[in-house]
């Protein structure tokens, strides 16, 4: 069993970025041979905290004490002097290179002072495999391994250099089920091997499997720190979410037409070919709303993608007002009527060189009445914009004005603007208030509906509960790739988070 | 007003990424330098060559002066249109040199707003020259204007091929355009050497002498300033300044120049927007071939009228482009300006020396230690303003930000 | 980079068996099919050409069905071209061939390589640490120049060399400074690079020349090895090489020793590869890209001092390297960033340009020959356009890395 001497202590750190306290004044602690989760939705501020811990960001007030000793840290380096190891979300290891050189690169063995000692590096690496219960080939590259024998391969990393404290980023984000129960193995032998293991995870069901103690972070602040042994999935959740005050949109019960969005059995890859989006099937009529929610990572930009030809799906199929699509490209998804509204506004909403003018006819340039035989007609497309600026109260320039010049939340209207005078029949709209202030989520939402009460069928995307309670007619819970439950909005923000944390499945009453 | 960032969104940190693509980065000066930065850079650029000039025992003050005067710049202080005389022969010289740049401006600077470097600028002059120069002593019985729209069309085609190359390339394999361009350069250098070499098809009438045909008179285009014999100002500029307008048309007033733009700032916009990214490319290249080619069209029939294997392998009017094209933002008129500036310098440099401060030899070279500097501050200017842009936006995004209470 | 157990007959039976030699093998049977019409051997009839060239292809296909793509389909076109030029060379008057293949083949064709060595082992360097170099041709210029100057001054041609090495250095240093710290756009720097040698090189030239720095007569010496110079074929082939070749030759072993089998090459490779995975391990990637990037220029350098001082006795022409910067850029594409594969190619292309000078194929067509020179860029386009397999650069390859 775990000894009780504490061999980590974060006091009081805090961590601000322009525009948001990701940590405030957090104070957690870590005993040897421990495994303590990190539990928290996303932007609660745990890879923030880690990362200061484990050198890469500077605190802005607090301290960090290993064993003992109170440390600053500059660098990664120091962190690793110190006996902090990290498995990143985002493996950095080189594809191209071998397990062993990516596991001992910067502590090469030598041999005759001047080359690599590469027989040395494997049985180095081969023992430690060996030792900790991970399976590798030494010899192989990385590029053909399995995502979580990649894993595996950093976790190595830090043992190699005599980490004896392990910080796991969501690790199980990128495993297959399989993976992950052999992932639980492999830190069950640390454990014994005397190391201690700090273990991110927005996955309550996991954690309550592998941690010994849990803390709970929300919106920056340590919510508390319980055992697992008394803790349940439901008080987990309680925690994890709040009872903050919702923003509820005012709005009239829905009356739904014929369905304009079909979408059956459909499957996407992801950009590793794995599939993302595993047989999801629904339907979004006119004049209804229906959110999606879901935690980030369970294939949500795939579904999106797939259903608004960025991606062509792997298999099933996806019919606009009635009409089945074959091979799905943007262009043919605009012109059949589907509006999207993308997640990341800047990288793909808008050309931000451009102006306004220039953004609102991203879609239509090439048609009339903005241009003919090719010829463009820049007046035009300055009217346009002048009445959409005015519709949808866009503030911060004129129709010349660089699309890059406005405040995120105007930016986002532009977005939406464009989108929904194009008259679509089904409005895609993917983490919609995504960085905006209250007044433009506001704005936004009122507008949805809106567009909802003239007949068009509006499937949103987000990672927000209280946005999806608050606009959805219906909420579809999207889980590792699958609809794992639909509720109706009257739904408790309790049960709709469990749904969404992978814990007990069930079907609404319709 | 402050602007909390909506909870749940991870934060980003502090330092964004750099802009992608060429074009996004150059448009970044556009919104914050205005004319001041290139300025600044030919200044700059002058003042280091001026040191170098120094270091080794000329005057550099005399120096830039008799380069000044060499290039007809002179001119507005002894305005003739006599060309007997130096300063508006000088002139004349000059705006020569600048008909050439602009064009091999443009062809560098239409690539970059679509977010490709074209270094085959060279390459793709040289195949309009070869094509202008078979043409014109071909077809000796054609009508003469006819004659002359043939050799433009088909040379500027054959400069938009060439490019098109490497674009074609580009949107299939992926292959980059810098590698493709500089390959294809040198395959046209080298193609052009064997043409016009010893026993070569389109060698002239010397067979000691391993130059070209001469294009004949009536594929010559006329001249209005200066005499037809002594390298007078022939018409071309005017297609070249109405290339600069071209260029600006296409650009900001087709559905082909918007596409273009959109690539270049963010393909990722692009294709959600339903542009095909991959069209762009070649398309983009083609159009800045051809503006190569044309420039090899008219200097071949409109003063060189013929060309020898030691000019193809030592022209370097090609490359000054990527010069132009950077000092002058990627903009028409900034590109007709600079192409004024290195025109200047080019025959100003050469022919035009008088005063023995500096020698002729000597002096051709600081015209290419000027491109030289030039193109490496643009290199690295860009990226000094970016910086100073993105931390005034921290610093005001810093001063927006209330820390919240202690839990 | 995998344990080699000690060779035994088994492991060497399995290793000759894999789709990779058998590809190999296949490009050494398609050059024999080649090689058996041209002197000393000059066989006449056509059956020796077809069967070896043949042979060749079908090498090339079972090691392409093996799974080695890239250097099973290279096999069938050496094949295929053996074949054809051998047939070619049979109709030739032997007279004609005795004039192109002589021994001294071998020695122009390593000549000419040399400067190409230089510069594509010098751009390998660089450009795996994540760097491109373009400014390859403006460094070579730099050494050609200041070397013949050093040499010129001090009267050694070791002084020279030193002075070319420098001169590439110090250019490179400026680019890696614009490229690294300041993140500029490393094609723009690297051809800035370019333009600047230019007019540096032609700029001292005339003001140099004026008080006489430049005449010399010192040159780098030639290796003359004692036995093998008198042997047939093999002396005039290798027997009296200049130095700066067998220097060359010897950049080939030595970057692949310290690239692939010294730590300091591993953390090259990953400042390449994926710089941000190497700053977390603790690597200088910063240090790393500007070592490399100065190594690179001073061997560009090298291979111009080769060109002025060891090639001929100290002659510097305006722009003598004409463009062999960039061969060598294409030589490091074509050997897909690998030493030995970059002198393969820098070989390749050296071959080409020696059969296209005087007194060789424009024995057949004085003009024609000419066009050779354009084979390593049409061989070139042909790589990057991806037909005989990718060439895969290291993937950090020209992005400017930024240290959170």
């Amino acid at each position: 069993m775990a000894e009780a001497d504490t061999i980590l202590e974060l006091r009081g750190i805090t961590k601000v970025f322009p525009g948001i306290v990701a940590d405030d004044h957090v104070d957690f602690d870590l005993r040897r041979g421990e495994v303590h989760a990190l539990l928290g939705e996303n932007g609660a501020g745990k890879s923030t905290l880690m990362n200061i811990l484990y050198g890469l960001y500077r605190p802005d007030d607090g301290e960090i004490v290993v064993r003992g000793q109170p440390v600053t840290f500059h660098s990664a380096k120091d962190a690793i002097a110190a006996g902090i190891g990290m498995v990143h979300q985002h493996f950095m290891l080189i594809p191209v290179m071998t397990v062993a050189e990516n596991i001992v690169l910067g502590l090469e063995p030598t041999r005759d002072r001047v080359f690599i000692d590469e027989k040395r590096a494997a049985e180095r690496v081969r023992d430690l495999s060996r030792a900790f219960g991970l399976a590798l080939d030494p010899n192989q590259r990385i590029e053909k391994l399995t995502v979580g024998q990649q894993q595996r391969v950093e976790i190595l990393k830090a043992l190699y250099r005599k980490a004896d404290i392990l910080i796991l980023d969501e690790p199980t984000a990128v495993l297959t089920p399989q993976e992950a129960k052999e992932l639980f193995g492999i830190i069950e032998t640390l454990k014994r091997e005397g190391t201690s293991i700090i273990f991110i995870s927005h996955k309550l069901g996991e954690v309550l499997e592998i941690a010994d103690r849990i803390t709970v972070l929300r919106r920056g602040k340590r919510i508390d720190s319980v055992p697992a042994a008394g803790a349940t999935e439901p008080s987990l959740a309680r925690m994890m979410v709040g009872r903050d005050v919702l923003l509820r949109v005012e709005k009239k019960s829905p009356s739904p037409g014929d369905p304009l969005l079909q979408v059956e059995g459909l499957e996407v890859l992801d950009d590793r070919q794995l599939p993302a989006v595993r047989g999801v099937s629904f339907e979004v009529r006119a004049g209804e709303i229906v959110g999606i929610a879901g935690v980030d990572g369970n294939g949500q930009s795939e579904l999106i993608d797939g259903i608004t030809g960025l991606r062509r799906p792997a298999g099933g199929t996806i019919r606009v007002a009635g009409r089945e699509v074959a091979h799905s490209t943007p262009r043919l998804m605009l012109d059949l009527g589907v509006g999207h509204i993308p997640e990341d506004r800047q990288r793909r909403g808008l050309v931000l060189e451009f102006s306004i003018a220039e953004n609102v006819a991203l879609h239509d340039y090439a048609k009339e009445p903005d241009s003919k035989w090719g010829w463009l007609f820049p007046g035009r497309l300055v009217e346009r914009a002048r009445r959409l600026i005015s519709e949808f109260d866009v503030r911060g320039g004129g129709p010349h004005t660089p699309a890059g010049a406005l405040s995120g939340g105007n930016q986002q209207k532009l977005v939406a603007a464009r989108e929904v005078a194009r008259d679509p029949k089904v409005l895609v709209a993917a983490q919609p208030t995504r960085g905006l202030d209250v007044g433009a989520i506001e704005y936004l939402h009122r507008r949805l509906v809106e567009e909802r009460d003239k007949g068009r069928a509006i499937l949103l995307i987000s990672l927000e509960l209280d946005e999806v309670l608050s606009l959805s007619d219906r909420i579809l819970v999207l889980y590792e790739g699958e609809i794992v439950a639909e509720f109706d909005p009257s739904v408790s923000e309790e049960e709709l988070g469990l749904a969404m944390l992978g814990g007990g499945r069930r079907e609404a009453a319709a | 007003m402050t602007e909390p960032v909506a909870p749940g969104t991870p934060p980003e940190p502090v330092s964004a990424a750099p802009p992608g693509t060429v074009a996004a980065a150059l448009a970044i000066w556009q919104r914050a330098g205005g004319l001041a930065v290139p300025i600044a850079t030919a200044v700059l650029a002058f003042i280091v060559a001026g040191l170098v000039v120094a270091a080794t025992g000329h005057d550099p003050l005399t120096a830039y002066k008799d380069i000044f005067e060499g290039a007809g710049y002179n001119w507005i202080f002894h305005p003739s249109t006599d060309t007997a005389a130096a300063a508006p022969y000088n002139l004349s010289q000059t705006l020569l040199q600048t008909t050439t740049l602009i064009l091999t401006g443009l062809a560098v600077a239409f690539a970059f707003r679509c977010g490709m470097f074209n270094i085959g600028g060279q390459g793709q002059y040289i195949v309009g020259l070869v094509v202008a120069n078979w043409i014109g002593i071909s077809f000796i019985h054609l009508d003469s204007f006819l004659h002359v729209v043939l050799c433009i069309v088909l040379a500027t085609l054959a400069g938009a091929v060439w490019a098109g190359i490497a674009g074609f390339l580009k949107a299939t394999a992926g292959a980059h355009e810098v590698i493709s361009t500089i390959m294809l350069n040198w395959i046209a250098i080298w193609g052009a050497s064997y043409l016009f070499g010893d026993n070569g098809p389109l060698q002239g009438p010397n067979p000691a002498v391993p130059v070209s045909g001469d294009v004949v008179p009536g594929a010559q285009l006329p001249v209005f300033w200066g005499d037809q014999g002594f390298q007078g100002l022939h018409v071309g500029l005017f297609l070249a300044l109405a290339a600069l307008v071209v260029y600006w048309l296409v650009l900001n007033r087709t559905t082909v120049g918007y596409e273009v733009r959109a690539v270049g700032y963010n393909p990722d916009a692009a294709a959600y927007g339903g542009i095909s990214v991959r069209k762009n490319f070649v398309r983009a290249m083609a159009i800045s071939g051809a503006f190569a080619g044309l420039a090899g069209a008219l200097d071949m029939i409109g003063y060189l009228y013929h060309f020898g294997v030691l000019d193809v392998q030592s022209n370097q009017i090609g490359f000054l482009g990527i010069a132009v094209a950077l000092l002058g933002r990627n903009t028409a008129v900034g590109t007709g300006v600079a192409a004024f500036l290195f025109g200047g310098l080019l025959y100003g440099t050469n022919q035009g020396l008088t005063s023995g401060v500096i020698p002729t030899a000597l002096a051709q070279n600081v015209t290419y230690l000027i491109q030289g500097l030039v193109v490496l501050f643009v290199g690295a200017d860009v990226l000094i303003l970016y910086v100073w842009n993105a931390r005034k936006k921290v610093r005001r995004a810093r001063a927006a930000t209330t820390p919240e209470p202690a839990a | 980079m995998s344990v080699r157990p000690m060779p035994d007959s088994a492991a060497l039976r399995a290793k000759a068996a894999e789709p990779k030699s058998i590809a190999i093998a296949g490009i050494v049977l398609g050059v024999l099919a080649f090689f058996l019409v041209i002197p000393p051997i000059t066989t006449r009839s056509i059956v020796g050409p077809i069967v070896v060239g043949v042979a060749a292809m079908a090498f090339g296909f079972w090691a392409v069905r093996g799974g080695a793509g890239r250097v099973g389909w290279g096999a069938v076109a050496a094949g295929v071209i053996g074949l054809v030029l051998g047939i070619v060379a049979t109709r030739s008057s032997v007279g004609n061939l005795n004039q192109v293949f002589t021994a001294s083949l071998i020695a122009d064709m390593l000549s000419f390589a040399t400067p190409l060595t230089f510069g594509a082992i010098g751009g390998m360097v660089s450009e795996r640490s994540g760097v491109v170099n373009v400014g390859l041709e403006g460094m070579m210029l730099m050494g050609a120049f200041w070397g013949v100057y050093g040499a010129a001054v001090s009267g050694s041609w070791v002084v020279g060399v030193l002075v070319a090495a420098f001169s590439g250095g110090a250019m490179a240093l400026v680019h890696a400074y614009f490229a690294i710290h300041l993140r500029a756009d490393q094609i723009i720097s690297g051809m800035a690079m370019n333009f600047l040698a230019l007019g540096i090189t032609g700029y001292f030239y005339y003001q140099l020349e004026h008080g006489g720095y430049l005449s010399t007569n010192v040159k780098i010496p030639n290796v003359s090895i004692p036995y093998v110079k008198d042997w047939s074929f093999v002396g005039p082939a290798i027997g009296n090489l200049n130095l700066g070749i067998w220097a060359a030759i010897a950049c080939v072993p030595l970057s692949y020793v310290v690239l692939f089998k010294t730590p300091l090459g591993l953390r090259i490779r990953a400042c390449g590869e994926h710089p941000r995975a190497a700053d977390t391990v603790g690597i200088n990637v910063y240090g790393i890209r500007y070592g490399a990037v100065v190594v690179s220029g001073m061997l560009a350098a090298l291979g111009g001092v080769y060109l002025t001082d060891g090639f001929v006795h100290g002659v510097f022409n305006e722009n003598v390297t004409a463009g062999r910067g960039f061969i060598a850029l294409a030589a490091m594409i074509f050997g897909n960033w690998k030493p030995f594969g970059a002198f393969g190619a820098a070989c390749l292309f050296g071959l080409s340009t020696a059969l296209a000078s005087s007194g060789r194929l424009t024995v057949y067509s004085p003009n024609g020959a000419i066009l050779f020179q354009t084979l390593p860029y049409i061989l070139t386009l042909i790589a990057v356009a991806g037909i005989i397999g990718r060439t895969i650069p290291p993937a950090a390859d020209g992005r400017p890395y930024k240290k959170q």
